[in-house]
């Protein structure tokens, strides 16, 4: 096989064997200068059914993509190009069992999965400690693994375009997660743990199946970017809001709770002293009462510039306790005590 | 007339150049311009200095300041990236895929009362070498690129020039005003002028 013209001319580093109809791949005619010193390979929009394992004398390859053709499987000789840090394979037959048992060994930092197969994110990829950015749009997931959060490199997740219906909260162990894209889906709630996402930039949900937001998301500091349109979000105030009315037990927590009544260990059962250590403050600042299983789930609807209204969702300690300054609680123009969340931040947070 | 004769432009640098000849009249002839915008077919050889791309949001990159007349910009989306709701201050608004594929939902204005959703008028995928056209007596339009796999670039001719426009929320019909920022001019990238996103998604 020739050595395509263009690809000699693009550079020494880099071997484009794109759009030539390939039905194999052989790299015979490559000189082993060549083999040795190709840092980027294109071998997408060809005829290939599988990843041929000549890819793997280029033993220094840094960049492979490979998609655009008709793979249904990655051979096991991948694992051997120890210096691959990119892996492209879009639009592709692949799936959670395509891939060899050692994929997980390969250093990648950037990994393309899009317009597949994959009904499941395989536990292979949690492996990829390296990897910056997974990008599996447009497959058929339906879930997100816990384990996710072993991907402590992760900057990029790119999961739009599937069959996804809830966000395990181990999304938020991830330190350095920058673009969260999860639109497309069938999302019906966020987790509130997605606040501790700190360096998060932009936040795709749009087209899901959101009604509310937890009130938490204001707290992402530096997102700059949120989508939200295409969800069936709360615009009127809901006043039916189920409340199973507390225990006695719960009733006499709260009154130790917030009349400071002092107690010791000697005074009580381990149970119940476990108990009262478990009580959550009720979030509204006005207001010192403590909570501890029977809560209201109360959307707030927060105004920002007087303009916009997000539903947000908190937990209130009874169905009494509101804002401090909504003085009716049955306006649908409720708004945010403002001194509590900083006017840039509320700038930046834009709805739909 | 049922087609307008055009010249073909045989480059982007054709392109341009019959552009400022046809906007040295102060009318324009809308099917002209669409119809010399869609002869052109797309070579990225001849865009991609101008192909910038932000993993975050769409960018804006200028081509030509269309001496004062128009201004012609490529604009870069990646998988998933959308505009707000948007209207064109009273300009003309051409738009070209130079490379995959828009999808274009256009709105109707708002009434200054209006509480609820904003009325959809209409839906369509744009395809590679396509214009589409708009300007504020037609309506109000959303463009966004649907696409989870494939990024998207589009040629926009925006006369009069405009540096602001209002975004729409589309569950109230609520609207801002925004300035409109540059990701890079003549190929180069021009950094200090973004400013926080101002979308509305």
């Amino acid at each position: 096989m020739e050595i395509h013209e263009g690809a000699a001319a693009a550079g020494d580093s880099v071997l484009d064997f794109s759009r030539l109809n390939l039905n194999t791949f052989s790299a015979d005619s490559v000189s082993d200068e060549r083999k040795r010193d190709t840092k980027q390979l294109y071998l997408n929009n060809n005829r290939l059914a599988s990843l041929p394992s000549s890819v793997s004398v280029f033993c220094n390859l840094e960049f492979l993509d490979i998609s655009n053709n008709g793979l249904t499987a990655i051979c096991e000789d991948i694992t051997r190009l120890t210096r691959l840090k990119t892996l492209i394979a879009k639009n592709n037959r692949l799936d959670e069992f395509s891939l060899p048992k050692e994929f997980g060994s390969l250093q990648l930092e950037v990994l393309n999965f899009s317009g597949n197969r994959f009904e499941e994110i395989p536990l292979e990829f949690m492996k990829l400690l390296r990897l910056q950015s997974l990008s599996l749009g447009g497959n058929r997931l339906k879930s997100i693994p816990a384990e996710i959060e072993n991907l402590t490199s992760l900057e990029l997740l790119y999961l739009g375009g599937n069959l996804i219906s809830a966000i395990p909260p181990e999304v938020a162990n991830l330190p350095y997660l920058s673009y969260l894209v999860l639109c497309d889906n069938r999302i019906q709630s966020v987790p509130p743990q997605l606040t501790r996402l700190h360096s998060l930039r932009s936040l795709s949900l749009h087209n899901n199946l959101l009604t509310y937001l937890p009130r938490e998301i204001l707290s992402l500091v530096h997102l700059q970017e949120l989508s939200l349109r295409g969800n069936p979000l709360v615009v009127r105030f809901v006043k039916e809001m189920t409340y199973d009315p507390p225990s006695l037990l719960e009733l006499a927590g709260r009154t130790i709770k917030s009349r400071n009544i002092p107690y010791s260990p000697c005074d009580l059962p381990s149970n119940l002293l476990r108990y009262l250590d478990l009580a959550s403050k009720c979030p509204n600042p006005k207001c010192a009462g403590v909570y501890f299983d029977s809560c209201v789930r109360h959307i707030k609807f927060v105004d920002f510039c007087g303009k916009y209204r997000l539903p947000l969702m908190h937990y209130l300690c009874s169905p009494e306790c509101t804002s401090p300054c909504s003085s009716n609680p049955q306006s649908d123009a409720e708004s945010e005590d403002e001194s509590s969340v900083p006017a840039d931040r509320l700038q930046r947070v834009l709805l739909g | 007339m049922e087609n307008t004769e055009v010249v073909k432009p045989e480059t982007l640098d054709e392109l341009i150049k019959i552009l400022h000849e046809i906007f040295e009249s102060d009318h324009i002839n809308v099917d002209e311009v669409k119809a010399v915008m869609e002869a052109y077919e797309s070579n990225p050889q001849e865009w991609k200095q101008y192909a910038k791309f932000d993993k975050y949001r769409y960018t804006r990159n200028l081509v030509d300041e269309g001496n004062g007349k128009f201004n012609l910009i490529v604009l870069c989306w990646g998988e998933g990236h959308g505009s707000s709701i948007h209207d064109h201050t009273d300009s003309h608004c051409f738009m070209k895929m130079l490379q995959g594929e828009l999808k274009e939902t256009q709105f109707e204005w708002p009434d200054s009362k209006s509480q609820g959703d904003m009325v959809q008028k209409s839906q369509r995928i744009l395809q590679e070498n396509k214009v589409a056209y708009i300007n504020d007596s037609i309506g109000l339009h959303r463009v966004e690129n649907a696409s989870h796999t494939e990024g998207a670039i589009s040629l926009h001719l925006y006369s009069p020039p405009f540096q602001t426009c209002q975004t729409f929320d589309q569950r109230t019909g609520h609207r801002t005003t925004v300035k409109m920022t540059f990701w890079s001019k003549f190929g180069e990238r021009t950094p200090f002028e973004t400013t926080v996103s101002q979308e509305n998604n």
